[in-house]
């Protein structure tokens, strides 16, 4: 996340008169929670308890943050503090008495941990005894890298039943973000508020996620007072590192509150994109300043704006404006390529050869693109990055698009927030259309977007900046094509095509290349129990991504060990679909696909003279309500000795609510049943 | 490794190096790919073009460790070996760490900068506080193959580890050339055990400058793979372990020589860190006066152990090896596991009973009895019971980390296997309690509700025992109710249900522990019904599926580690309208591996009736056998699959 403080000490002067025109007196609001003051009523059950909740580990009782913004030396710091009381219900909430704190540091500025206490209370004999936090035993200080250290500590004399209550302040110099509160937790939380008290002269936007209503979500104006220190200068613009001379500031400032209330465990589910989208929060980003009343300074008020501060960020922007270290290799392709697209694509490949993605999803660029090149790696922006510059040289109209991805959370247009990206790909206009790159998939054909990517929309970053929708053209596809044999002794023989295109392409071909050809075969092998491969597999089209990924198999089902004159035949074991994705009943976030789906599968068999068919499963046509998904199942007979069994299943959405979960999950609960219905078979 | 539960210090250590100034000065291509032989090739993500190692044994407290190491990555799959990742902490120092990666044709591509190496602390997830940290060095690249060479020396000031050579520390890796020098004064003897090395190669033992100095050599080992039931890789390639006799850690010296020797430095060194408060003696003296039995004052001493201490990792330099005194553990409430069992000593000790400190290898292979080492990252207490006149001798084993193990149970974390008694007389080695077919079982028993239409509902109620319940007991402690039942529902081997109801309730009363689990499941595919025929399997729940053939021949010899007894009976309860077509075989099969039953009967009111048995042992066998070990997994899995051909008689 970027953060940078604001050098505004010139202003400073122009400030003490300042007062906005929408300042009122507002009462003081009372803390929800008083450090120390733990009764017999913090050990009791909650009142109004929800009931799922009812054997949890852990509650929290009560978490209070507040962040507010002083004056300090030369630079305004935010303040954050917050206090937390936790009961512990069973052994298994033991880890909620160990915290942990991540603290951020960045060259000169950096986040301060102080004022730590800590208490266990415990019910002894109708009585309440409380040990203290020892902060020379218990907390530690451990530096993760160069920019993050983790403060960690544990409160002593925890049992089942104890309470515990923790406190803190984080001093900041990152004024870009304020600190984020999260409401909600793995156990159930009672009460959860954040203030936050915003002087006049800056301006923040704030975000909030999440499905569960606030009990209280207010603003109002109250009287603001800070000092900020000047270092005294000496003449001609040299500091003296004595004495300061402090200047104290009052004004007005915007104290915002939220509370959520009894709020229960939060539990991912499959098929979640990001769970953060789920659980709620609040987020700041720093919209703009304003030292006088009539003097804003717009740092990002809107997404116009924050695309122009973007580039001319010197992460960002500034590195388009690079040459590109493939410049001569793109050169090249102006004139071998005279056709744009193939020219887009042949770029592509280039920075694919060159430079393998490290897994991290950026907004920003790490390092030079030079070094990237030189290095062959990169997060996705120093990969993306250089698909850039290297687009632009080879005479290409290229530009940034930002986006959120899957597991970073949906995009919400209107709150502008540069916070809410995470990663950039490359928008390429082509004389016939347009065209979205990404080079850090090298398994990927050109025309789609990795998973990761597919996230409703990204910003366009031209001089005018636009919404460019995320949604694939490809979807996840597979097709199985199977020939069967049935002999006089009732084994089962052929060969089966199972083939894989758009993102199942992708998904199979990763699983190839991140366990090697061998192990994924050998792995192959062991997929049918009953089923015997009578040659290894083959993979076909494994190296052209345009291109449908499929492997071959030849397999033999034996047949009954003694003839017998009814035989069953499971035809579509090998072949169908054999499980339920949607194992769980209950549903309360939708479920959320990047791609729609089908699965289709062909089946033909053929009969030897002496056995006839018996019983065949009927034709079953499915469809979801409002056509989110179709199953077609249907058997023919051509002739007496050849049976046709043709299957599709189809998932037109994307995304489906809670209340459309049942029909799904039963939907598919059909289709498998029908995929295990048995040929049966007379013997003459 | 430390003792710190779970906690492992990484492999990386043993690593060491042979470097000269003029590999970085020489622009001449080297490790080109072509220089490689076909058979290296086969089956392999990568080859170890070369791992030289050196163990350069400077003092009775202190080593020094080089290792050279290039290997060529040929696939995707291979990538993370271009990585290195180097640890240390408090008590080993990096010197230097130095890279380069080469092309396919052994061409330099670029050499590490020092600004291109990360340092990171190591933290393990679950300490609070460690002083691991390391140095990742990265120099992946984007086409295939190249080769990645790294150097690095560590300086140790913890003599009680020596190296342990092993070049070929991954599946599907083939090594080209790899060597391990030991230099050591005359007074310092080395200690070494060669394990599976190729025929020929053995320690080449001289005399240079005072110095005893030993080499190992091997060249041209081809890729292995894991299969599955095969022994651990570390039981099949090829590895020298070193170890010193006489070894010093911060002033703390002593010698690994034997078991005795080791265990007694590590008591030595915790010596005296028993004392508790008065108040908590006389507490602890309180809670057991009235109790004659034995057994029930250490029953009563452990709980109370359970009840006011908690699990909390803190390893900092000798903190991994030596504990915090008992008397902190009575002020906090916690520690870790060498902490929480001398204070569970203390108490003992408070409550007139003696019991001892266990060093143990948890949650991986038994620990190499034959070569006394320092092979351990756990610690447990010991109480051995004298024989009276109405028992016999006995020990009790306990757990001190755990705030809900059953008393006495060791289950399969620390059972099996051997630890290392602390006693002032020193370390004994000695057998943690043995799980086998006798104690690890699971009984289930389903009542099934058909329909016409094939659905159905099943009430199925299965108990389970010994290292049966491990698995659930931690679900039962660690998760709520609702988190329960959503891994119950992702771990049943079903593939269309609901969990209408569920419960599971622990017994740790008795000797061995119990579990037990309700479920009642709604099935609307039961049966597959395709015109007037049901089709069904019996086997609810407990399928065992069949083990692949070997591709092209089984490689390693077959190791079964978990013995068991399954029982299952499934009552089907079949509508009126709906009779039995066809009804599979019983099957009886008695191996050296097992045996396996399975019979179905017609009840007279016409429920049907399938009781399976499945007993596994824990054996070892040649890979020769595994064919017939593969015919019997199938056969079980065929007779697991069976069907029940039911016919509608009204239609």
């Amino acid at each position: 996340m970027r953060r940078f403080i604001l050098n505004s000490s010139l202003l400073l002067g122009l400030l003490c008169n300042y007062q906005p025109a929408a300042a009122q007196k507002a009462a003081a609001l009372k803390p929800p929670i008083s450090f120390g003051d733990v009764s017999a009523a913090d050990f009791g059950p909650n009142p109004t308890p929800v009931a799922a909740d009812s054997a949890a580990e852990a509650e929290v009782l009560c978490d209070y943050g507040q962040s507010r913004i002083v004056g300090a030396t030369e630079k305004f710091q935010v303040v954050f503090d917050r206090t937390t009381r936790i009961h512990i219900l069973r052994k298994a909430g033991y880890d909620w008495a160990t915290v942990r704190v991540p603290l951020y540091v960045d060259d000169d500025q950096r986040e301060k941990l102080s004022n730590l206490k800590g208490f266990t209370y415990n019910m002894v004999g109708g009585k309440v005894e409380k040990t203290k936090l020892d902060p020379s035993s218990g907390v530690f200080s451990e530096k993760i890298d160069k920019n993050h250290v983790l403060y960690s500590f544990t409160l002593p004399n925890v049992k089942e039943g104890s309470v515990v209550e923790f406190t803190y302040t984080i001093t900041s110099d990152f004024l870009f973000n304020l600190q984020d509160w999260q409401f909600q937790h793995r156990i159930p939380t009672r009460w959860s508020e954040y203030r936050v008290a915003l002087p006049a002269f800056f301006r923040y936007k704030e975000i909030t996620h999440g499905y569960l209503p606030f009990a209280a979500q207010d603003q109002t104006w109250v009287p603001y007072s800070t000092g900020y220190h000047q270092n005294q200068q000496t003449g001609y613009g040299s500091v003296n590192t004595g004495p300061t001379q402090t200047t104290s500031i009052s004004t007005q400032a915007l104290a915002q509150r939220w509370v959520l209330q009894n709020a229960p465990a939060f539990r991912e589910e499959p098929f979640m994109a990001a769970a953060q989208d789920y659980m709620r929060s609040v987020h700041f980003e720093l919209a703009g300043s304003d030292f006088t009343g009539h003097d804003f300074r717009d740092l990002s008020h809107t997404w116009e704006k924050i695309g122009v501060a973007l580039l001319a960020d010197e992460r960002f922007g500034a590195v388009l404006n690079q040459n590109s270290p493939l410049t001569t290799e793109a050169k090249a392709l102006r004139t071998r390529l005279p056709d744009a697209r193939a020219r887009a694509e042949a770029v592509l490949r280039l920075v694919q050869q060159h430079v393998k993605y490290n897994g991290q999803e950026r907004l920003y660029t790490s390092q030079p693109t030079r070094k990237t090149y030189e290095q062959h790696q990169g997060n996705s922006a120093d990969v993306n990055l250089l698909l850039l510059q290297t687009l632009r040289a080879a005479d290409l109209t290229a530009n940034p698009v930002l986006l959120s991805t899957r597991s970073h959370g949906r995009i919400v247009t209107d709150m502008p927030l540069l916070s809410q990206f995470n990663y950039t790909i490359a928008h390429v206009v082509l004389p016939d259309g347009e065209l979205l790159l990404d080079a850090t998939e090298p398994l990927l054909p050109m025309e789609m977007l990795p998973e990761r990517c597919l996230n409703e929309q990204g910003r366009l970053l031209t001089t005018t900046g636009a919404w460019v929708p995320l949604t694939s053209k490809r979807n996840y596809l597979e097709y199985t094509k199977a020939d069967f044999k049935l002999d006089d002794t009732g084994t089962l023989r052929g060969t089966m095509r199972q083939g894989y295109s758009g993102y199942a392409g992708l998904a199979a071909r990763q699983q190839v290349f991140s366990q090697g050809e061998s192990s994924y075969k050998t792995q192959l092998g062991r997929r049918w129990t009953d089923w015997q491969l009578t040659t290894p597999p083959t993979l076909l089209e494994l190296e052209d991504p345009s291109k449908a990924f499929a492997v071959d198999v030849a397999m033999t089902l034996p047949g009954p060990e003694t003839p017998a004159n009814t035989l069953y035949l499971p035809l579509m074991q090998a072949v169908g679909l054999n499980n339920n994705p949607f194992r769980h009943a209950d549903r309360f976030f939708p479920v959320d696909f990047s791609t729609t789906r089908e699965l289709t599968q062909v089946v033909s068999l053929a009969l030897p003279a002496r056995y006839t068919v018996q019983e065949k499963p009927a034709d079953l046509q499915l469809a979801l309500p409002g056509n989110a998904g179709k199953f077609l199942y249907h058997v023919a007979q051509p002739t007496p000795d050849r049976l046709e069994i043709t299957s599709r299943l189809q998932l037109t959405k994307t995304s489906y609510s809670p209340a459309e979960y049942a029909a799904l999950r039963e939907f598919y609960s059909r289709a498998i049943a029908k995929h295990a219905e048995m040929l049966v078979l007379q013997r003459q | 490794m430390r003792y710190s539960f779970l906690f492992c210090q990484a492999a990386v250590l043993s690593a060491s190096l042979l470097l000269t100034s003029t590999a970085w000065a020489a622009p001449a291509p080297k490790y080109s790919v072509s220089d490689l032989s076909a058979s290296l090739r086969e089956n392999a993500h990568g080859v170890v073009r070369a791992y030289d190692e050196t163990l350069l044994v400077k003092s009775v407290s202190r080593t020094v460790s080089t290792v050279h190491r290039a290997i060529t990555i040929l696939d995707g799959a291979g990538a993370d070996w271009a990585q290195l990742m180097v640890p240390y902490d408090q008590l080993n120092s990096i010197n230097y760490l130095r890279g380069a990666v080469y092309d396919a044709d052994g061409r330099l591509i670029r050499s590490l900068r020092a600004s291109d190496v990360k340092d990171y602390g190591l933290s393990d997830g679950f300490s609070l506080a460690t002083d691991n940290r390391g140095r990742l060095a990265t120099l992946q690249q984007s086409a295939y193959p190249y080769t990645v060479e790294f150097d690095y020396e560590i300086t140790s000031d913890n003599s009680l580890f020596y190296s342990t050579w092993e070049p070929q520390d991954e599946p599907q890796l083939a090594v080209e050339h790899a060597t391990f020098r030991v230099l050591t004064p005359a007074a310092l003897p080395l200690r070494y055990q060669e394990r599976h090395l190729p025929q020929g190669v053995q320690a080449a033992h001289s005399q240079q400058g005072g110095q005893e100095v030993y080499q190992w050599e091997v060249k041209a080992l081809a890729a292995m793979e894991r299969e599955p039931d095969g022994p651990p890789l570390r039981e099949l390639v090829p590895m020298v372990v070193t170890a010193p006799a006489a070894f010093e850690v911060q002033g703390h010296a002593g010698s690994a020589a034997s078991w005795q020797q080791l265990g007694q430095w590590s008591y030595e060194l915790n010596r005296g860190r028993d004392v508790l408060p008065d108040d908590l003696r006389a507490r602890v003296a309180a809670l057991v006066k009235d109790e004659k039995d034995e057994r029930v004052r250490i029953r009563k001493v452990y709980e109370f152990l359970q009840a006011n201490t908690r699990y909390i990792s803190v390893q900092l330099g000798l903190g991994g090896w030596q504990t915090f005194p008992a008397s902190a553990v009575s002020t906090n409430g916690y520690g870790d596991c060498k902490a929480l069992s001398n204070y569970g000593m203390a108490l003992l000790q408070a409550a007139g009973i003696t019991g001892y400190c266990a060093l143990v290898r948890a949650d991986a292979p038994d620990i190499h009895t034959e070569f006394p080492s320092s092979q351990f990252n756990h610690v447990i207490l010991c109480v051995p019971l004298a024989q009276t006149k109405t028992a016999k001798a006995d020990t009790v084993w306990l757990e001190c980390t755990s705030q809900t193990a059953p008393f006495g149970y060791m289950g399969s974390f620390t059972g099996n296997r051997h630890a290392l008694l602390l006693t002032p007389q020193g370390g004994k080695l000695v057998r943690t309690p043995t799980y086998g077919v006798r104690e690890n079982r699971r009984e289930r028993l389903a009542d099934v509700y058909l329909d016409a239409q094939g659905k159905a509902t099943a009430a199925v109620r299965t108990a389970y025992t010994g290292l049966e319940q491990d698995r659930l007991s931690a679900m039962l402690d660690g998760l709520d109710p609702a988190q329960q039942k959503k891994y119950i529902t992702e771990s049943l081997t079903l593939n269309n249900f609901s969990i209408t109801k569920f419960n599971l309730t622990a017994n740790r009363q008795q000797a061995l522990p119990m579990v037990t689990e309700k479920l009642d499941l709604m099935l609307p595919t039961f049966a597959s019904v395709s015109g007037k025929r049901l089709f069904l399997a019996p086997n609810l729940l407990s399928r065992l599926p069949a083990v692949a053939a070997p591709v092209g021949g089984r490689q390693s010899d077959v190791w079964l580690s978990h013995a068991y007894t399954y029982a299952d009976t499934v009552r089907i309860h079949v509508p009126a309208g709906l009779q039995p077509e066809n009804l599979p075989a019983s099957v009886q099969l008695t191996t050296v591996f097992g045996t396996y039953s399975a019979q179905l009967h017609t009840l007279p009111d016409g429920t049907l009736q399938y009781v399976r048995q499945l007993q596994m042992l824990r054996t070892r066998f040649a890979k020769a056998e595994y064919p017939a070990y593969v015919e019997f997994r199938r056969k079980i899995s065929a007779a697991d699959k069976a069907q029940i051909v039911l016919l509608k008689t009204d239609a």
